[in-house]
């Protein structure tokens, strides 16, 4: 039969029915009152939608209800039964038994956690489970940290009545991933890690199969984990109550109980993590579950890649180069060395003649520092960021058009929002926490994919608008056309928070349709089937990267999103908002303390004559008051006798920016190069003074992540011997230099910030807290998730329209180099790899490779695996094809991650008319069969 | 002769193909609904006619179908399950082999009632053939215009597909149904969400097993009330029974509600008593998971009253000395027949069919199929029957889905009517073995093989 017998056993327990005998028993008050439910006959208040399992743990604690198939960020499965409850209609009445898990908790309900009954049945559950289970439990990896053995000594357990029969022990390991490992014959089929893999990272690499007894989990198509889609974020090893699925580390051994919470140096998302150690080295990371930001998630890299921290590679002395030869040195001479020179060069030329790069990788402290360095001890506004190659047009359109360049909203805004509009960002390689979210929601709900390729967000999205690189302002123009076209305004928006909307909505209506379509190669009707979307969503919340800023006319399409918002009234509530995807780690942070050559710390424009005075006596120097070089401009300068000294904090520009051979000829041109580093960079290689620093794990400060949030950066382990805080290296020269600052502590420095920077006025380390607050902080210590609410920053949000021009680079190159090559990002790796090279991600993901359409690579007689010769204007480089449709004919994407690719040897110096930007996105080049060797497929 | 619904026009010739059944009268109920009548007041006789669900747990069809949430531009769906897998029940096979386009009918007038425009059946995979037939009436229904877009001119569009399971007993529990459906595991849901509120892609569903489908046919021609007068009690209309076991006839016979077990069971219209002479035993009236009675419960209840063919009757006295009407497959035991044996068997059947998703069922269907099997080949001891007691007790309940309590049932009703033929396997079993092998016990004390 089709059965369908009653089940009992998930039906809710039905409110208490009016009985009219039940006076004469004068119930309590609170037996009346739907308000509550019983725990042992106590009456306890009860939530809104809460489950019977949530009620109980709120109230008597964790430790009450035994689970093993629940997990604080898995949704209810209710597959173990061990949660299971006694649950009455009334006092001691009939009980029928309930999973906790999943039931909601009715009100009037009388809840037995741990009757007789119940007891006995978690302990004849457990004992079923225990005979498909190894009882080894001495030798086990989770020995004293697995849930399965401390629920077993709760209830129990002291024998096995069943004979030993047929199982599973003799499943074998797969040990064959970098990272991952499992061992199935631990395995007790919660299903939690098949959950995580779909709820938490959205890869359903792990599913079950076979079935009762036979149920099993597979990786993939029956695969082992490395031959498998699976991208080691880890979830399902942290998910795992038992050793069956693991890591190398063995993160779930008892070994590694030290733990330190600190924040994740790889990318803007600043996942919390938690760092264990033994005897002051690293062993593992985990994700904690309330972290705020990343809720018990992180990325391989987050997670695993932590390798690179006391690799043999790291830089543990200072270098001077003597003879044209990079040479060991103490602190004191390289110091010295440094302050000489640069005294030497400030009296022979003046300040300008000395720049400082800072680095988005360093804490607040550190950026603080490196620019007040620059600024109050060289006396020079030539200080810059890599924020500059990344989202400066962000910061610069933003701050046009609503007065404040940082993300609008935060992450948890994802939870109310209807539509999410994803702009030149891959988050799920480059943001993979935030990604992963991004894609759970593109499964549930619409989602608009502007981007060249196809990426993974765009496979999920409902629309996928892949434009031509470097035509993102005609799309953006179609767009907001369409809006304005079908009457999708917002008017009242409009009307009561902006200006400028009339002139622009002229402009935007003499707008070429025919023309745009031609040059976006997009078709219009999708377009305006997404226009409508978004413009009519209840929320839209916009999301963007690179693929916006790093174009000629980055600043423009920047500007254009925040036109999108407001022209919709997405902005200043819940789930709507303009959200850059920031990239590095604290790049918010960098700009925040003012590593840019225009505002100061807090973003005070260093030319303002009240601002100038203000920082003048807060930093007890003279100051300039003119707007110093970008870091482009410093290239120039260096290659025009301008510049004689550039100081490096932690930032490969040789490898990173584009151009590599004018990028080359600028640094050989300088008299003194200070790189700050913890591996020999190509940069690193040119530099005279060589300065060993300190990674994220080893120092304290704090990071600012993509939606503002400050978070603490705690030092796990002491800086490796011969290393230094970048901070404290700040510092040594300072007072070297003459000028007295006060050593290295987050805490003295952040008092001495929040004196400065408006918005950071409330921010005290001792607050801040396990998951920090979100800047502005007001004196009082309260922070803000979501900007502009009332009014703008600006007071008015300003309409600026932006036409569409071809770039530079294909106007010039276009006909000599017909293709176009577009930069981005792998998982695996971050940026110019120094560090996830030194990892287990390297097995991973061996190399860079060509991304080109079968088309073009027909053309060319180019098969996947071949190497490939990529020839622009600037030169030349072989690299592995890979031969895919991800791309559109006529447009290659590829990576820098790997030195040996050097893929900036064939970027433009083309940059953004405003910020500076360079375009890393829009190459034009040309294709032919490499005459080099072919290499072995890797993976 | 009781009057008969679903199977009158069963036996004529040609009843498979179109245009015999529309000549005797088929697709009435769609031209009388579609034409006459509003949806809701389709759902009101569904009601009033008191059907209940064919499938086994017999939930009133008519509150079924007001319980399903109409959001504004939901789509909702009406799902067939004709996923009929349980041991001893073969009645839909039957009704969808015969006369496939009383199935058909019945969706489209379900479907308009409960305004879905796309409607499944769910046919267990094992039944391709059957699937044949349902996708050839289905074929004709189109050509005929009783389904696609505007059907009879009303306006109202229904697309009407039929999917096949892949061997799973699971997929017969509504929401793995629906998950195998979407593609998926056929791993039962979690409830709340029940499928009326989310069901089939996240929308409202409504399941229905293909006889209550067909059974709206003739309450929509007839009127609820007209069928409401058949039965007895809250037991209205008529109800296939797959009759099976050592009777002399077996078969699929539709009875109204309310006629006697006794005359089911002796009287030559029906089984016509016991095969070959022999004694009655134990029954098993409504498929493999229902309780088993021993034979003097079978037609009297324990309080002495005559044993009806009905909801209330069959499951009069609890499941202590009660059973269920379940889906109908009335399975019948002479004193020839070993429970211990039969018990095993079932327990068998469970064990290969629990999804694995729940612990208790997952390792408890396992270890009852390995006890069971002990005492069934002479290794049993005594402590083996509580062990027994106590596994079926911790997976009733305690199951995410019905599959845990199908398979607890019938091993507590063994326990508890034929302890002495359990205890009789631990103390004699060289004996046991002679009956129910007729081997020498030395021959068949071979090593467990689970």
């Amino acid at each position: 039969m089709a059965f369908e017998l009653t089940n009992h056993t998930s039906k809710p327990v039905t409110a208490r029915e009016k009985d009219s005998s039940g006076d004469s028993l004068s119930p309590t008050d609170t037996q009346k009152d739907t308000r509550f439910a019983y725990i042992d006959n106590q009456p306890y208040e009860i939530r809104e939608g809460e489950t019977q399992l949530q009620f109980i743990r709120r109230n008597l604690g964790q430790d009450i209800v035994p689970t093993l198939c629940d997990a604080p960020n898995l949704e209810p499965f209710g597959s173990c039964r061990v949660c299971s409850v006694d649950v009455a209609l009334q006092e001691n009445g009939a009980v029928r038994t309930q999973a906790s898990c999943h039931t909601p908790v009715a009100p009037n309900s009388y809840l037995y956690p741990n009757s007789d009954r119940i007891q006995k049945l978690r302990k004849n559950i457990i004992e079923l489970v225990l005979t498909d289970h190894p009882l080894d439990c001495l030798t086990c990896e989770v020995n004293n940290n697995c849930e399965l053995q401390t629920v077993a000594a709760k209830v129990g357990v002291r024998d096995v009545r069943y004979p030993a029969g047929k199982n599973h022990l003799d499943r074998k390991k797969d040990l064959s991933h970098p990272y991952m490992t499992s061992d199935m014959s631990k395995c007790i089929n919660c299903s939690r890690c098949v959950r995580a893999c779909d709820e938490v990272q959205g890869q359903f690499v792990l599913s079950m199969a076979g079935r009762g007894f036979d149920a099993h989990i597979v990786k993939g198509a029956n695969q082992n984990f490395f031959e498998s889609d699976c991208v080691s974020c880890g979830a399902c090893a942290q998910a795992c109550p038992t050793s069956a699925i693991s890591d190398v580390f063995e993160s779930k051994s008892i070994a590694n109980t030290e733990k330190t919470r600190t924040i994740c140096t790889y990318c803007g998302v600043g996942c919390n993590l938690e760092v264990a150690t033994v005897n002051g080295k690293v062993k593992s990371i985990q994700a904690p579950y309330d972290a705020a930001v990343n809720e018990g998630h992180t990325c391989l890299k987050g997670r695993f890649a932590f390798g690179f921290y006391n690799h043999p590679d790291r830089l543990r002395t200072p270098l001077i180069r003597r003879n044209g030869e990079l040479q060991p040195a103490t602190w004191d001479e390289a110091y010295d060395y440094i302050a000489n020179e640069l005294t030497r060069i400030k009296k022979e030329h003046g300040p300008d003649f000395i720049a400082g790069i800072s680095s988005a990788r360093c804490t607040n402290e550190e950026n603080y520092l490196m620019q007040k360095f620059i600024r109050a001890v060289i006396g020079t506004n030539n200080i810059d960021s890599c924020a500059r190659v990344c989202h400066s047009p962000t910061a610069l359109g933003m701050q046009r058009t609503f007065g404040t360049g940082a993300a609008t909203n935060s992450i948890i805004d994802l939870k109310y929002t209807d539509l999410i509009m994803v702009i030149g960002a891959n988050p799920t390689e480059g943001h993979p926490v935030t990604g992963a979210k991004l894609k759970q929601f593109a499964m549930k709900k619409p989602a608009i994919v502007i981007d060249p390729r196809r990426t993974e967000m765009a496979r999920y999205a409902k629309y996928h608008l892949q434009l031509r690189p470097g035509t993102n302002v005609a799309l953006l123009n179609m767009m907001l056309y369409y809006i304005i076209q079908e009457g999708l305004e917002d008017k009242k928006f409009i009307e009561n928070r902006t200006e400028g909307y009339e002139e622009f909505r002229q402009k935007i209506l003499a707008l070429n349709i025919d023309e745009a379509e031609k040059v976006t190669g997009v078709n219009r009707e999708l377009v305006r089937k997404a226009a409508i979307a978004y413009a009519s969503a209840p929320n839209a919340m916009s999301f963007h990267g690179l693929g916006v800023t790093e174009h000629t006319l980055g600043t423009f399409t920047v500007m254009q999103i925040a036109d999108l918002a407001m022209i919709t009234g997405n902005i200043g509530r819940r789930g709507v908002g303009v959200n850059p995807l920031r990239g590095q780690n604290n790049v918010q942070g960098a700009a925040d303390m003012g590593c840019q050559p225009h505002q100061g710390a807090g973003y005070l424009d260093v030319t303002d004559p009240e601002n100038h005075k203000k920082y003048e006596a807060f930093y007890s120097a003279k100051l300039p008051d003119y707007v110093g070089y970008k870091i482009p401009q410093m290239y120039q300068a260096a290659l025009n006798d301008k510049l004689k000294a550039l100081w490096l904090m932690g930032e490969d520009v040789v490898q990173t920016d584009p151009n590599t051979h004018h990028v080359k000829a600028a640094l050989a041109k300088l008299d003194l190069i200070v790189v700050q580093e913890i591996f020999m960079t190509e940069t690193a290689k040119l530099a005279h003074v060589v300065l060993p620093a300190a990674s994220f794990l080893e120092k304290s400060g704090t990071f600012t992540n993509g939606e503002r949030r400050i978070q603490r950066v705690q030092q796990v382990t002491e800086p490796l011997e011969g290393t230094k805080p970048d901070g404290q290296i700040m510092i040594d020269i300072m007072n070297r230099m003459g000028y007295a600052q006060k050593p290295y502590h987050p805490d003295w420095l952040l008092a001495e910030i929040s004196q400065i920077v408006p918005f950071f006025a409330g921010v005290k380390w001792n607050e801040l807290g396990d998951n920090g607050k979100q800047w502005p902080v007001a004196q009082d210590g309260s922070d803000t998730e979501i900007l502009h609410t009332d009014s703008f920053k600006r007071g008015k949000g300003k309409f600026i329209a932006a036409e569409w021009r071809e770039t530079p680079e294909i106007l010039k190159n276009g006909q000599e180099f017909p293709y176009i090559i577009t930069t981005n990002r792998e998982l695996e790796h971050y940026n110019n790899g120094t560090m996830t090279r030194r990892t287990g991600n390297v097995k991973i993901l061996t190399e860079d490779v060509l991304l080109l359409h079968p088309d073009d690579a027909a053309r060319h007689d180019i098969k996947s695996g071949d190497m490939v010769c990529v020839i622009s204007a600037r030169g030349k480089v072989d690299i592995k094809a890979r031969v895919t449709d991800e791309v559109k004919p006529g447009v290659m994407s590829s990576t820098f991650h790997f030195p040996e690719i050097a893929m900036n040897n064939i970027t433009s110096s083309e940059c953004d008319t405003d910020a500076l930007c360079p375009e890393y996105k829009v190459v034009a080049c040309t294709i032919r069969k490499s005459k080099g060797k072919y290499k072995e497929e890797q993976k | 002769m009781g009057r008969k619904l679903l199977l009158e026009h069963a036996n004529i010739e040609g009843i498979a193909s179109y245009d015999v059944y529309r000549k005797n009268g088929g697709y009435r109920s769609v031209e009388k609904a579609l034409k006459t009548m509003t949806p809701d007041e389709v759902v009101e006789e569904v009601k009033k006619s008191g059907l209940r669900g064919r499938g086994g747990a017999g939930f009133p069809t008519g509150m079924k179908w007001s319980f399903l949430a109409k959001p504004e531009g939901v789509p909702r769906y009406l799902l067939c399950n004709a996923d009929e897998s349980e041991p001893g029940t073969f009645k839909d096979r039957y009704l969808m082999e015969k006369i496939p386009h009383l199935l058909i009918e019945g969706m489209i007038t379900s479907s308009f009632a409960l305004g879905a425009n796309q409607s499944y059946i769910y046919i267990r995979g094992e039944y391709m053939y059957v699937l044949r037939i349902l996708e050839k009436a289905i074929a004709e229904a189109y050509a005929n215009g009783w389904l696609g877009k505007n059907i009879l001119g009303s306006g109202y569009n229904l697309d009407l597909a039929v999917s096949p399971g892949a061997g799973a007993y699971i997929c017969g529990e509504e929401t793995a149904l629906i998950e195998s459906l979407e593609g998926k595991r056929g791993n039962p849901r979690i409830k709340p969400p029940f499928p009326a509120v989310k069901g089939l892609w996240g929308c409202p569903t409504v399941v229905n097993n293909v006889e209550t489908i067909a059974a709206v046919v003739p309450i929509v021609n007839d009127g609820g009330d007209e069928y409401a007068k058949i039965g007895i009690g809250k037991s209205t209309g008529t109800k296939l029974i797959s009759a099976s076991g050592n009777i002399r006839k077996p078969g699929v016979y539709e009875i109204e509600l309310g006629i006697s077990v006794d005359e089911f069971l002796n009287s030559e219209e029906w089984c016509g008593g016991m095969k070959n002479g022999k004694r009655l035993k134990a029954c098993v009236p409504g498929g493999s998971s229902v309780p088993i009675l021993p034979h003097f419960l079978v037609t009297k209840t324990a309080a002495g009253e005559d044993r009806l063919m009905s909801y209330e009757s069959l499951a009069d006295g609890g499941f202590a000395t009660g059973s269920m009407l379940g889906s109908g497959g009335f399975i019948v035991y002479d004193e020839d027949q070993c429970i211990v044996r039969n018990t095993w068997n079932f327990t068998r059947f469970y064990h290969h069919e629990s999804c694995g998703q729940c612990s208790p069922c997952r390792e408890g269907t396992g270890w009852m199929e390995k006890v069971l099997h002990r005492l069934e080949y002479g290794h049993g001891k005594m402590e083996d029957i509580d062990l027994l007691w106590d596994i079926q007790r911790k997976i009733e309940g305690n199951t995410i889905c019905p599959l845990g309590d199908a398979a607890a049932w019938p091993v507590a009703a063994a326990i508890r009517h034929f302890r002495e033929e359990f205890e009789w396997h631990v103390n004699e079993p060289q004996a046991c073995m002679q009956r129910n092998y007729g081997l020498v016990a030395e021959k068949v004390f071979a090593p467990a093989s689970v």
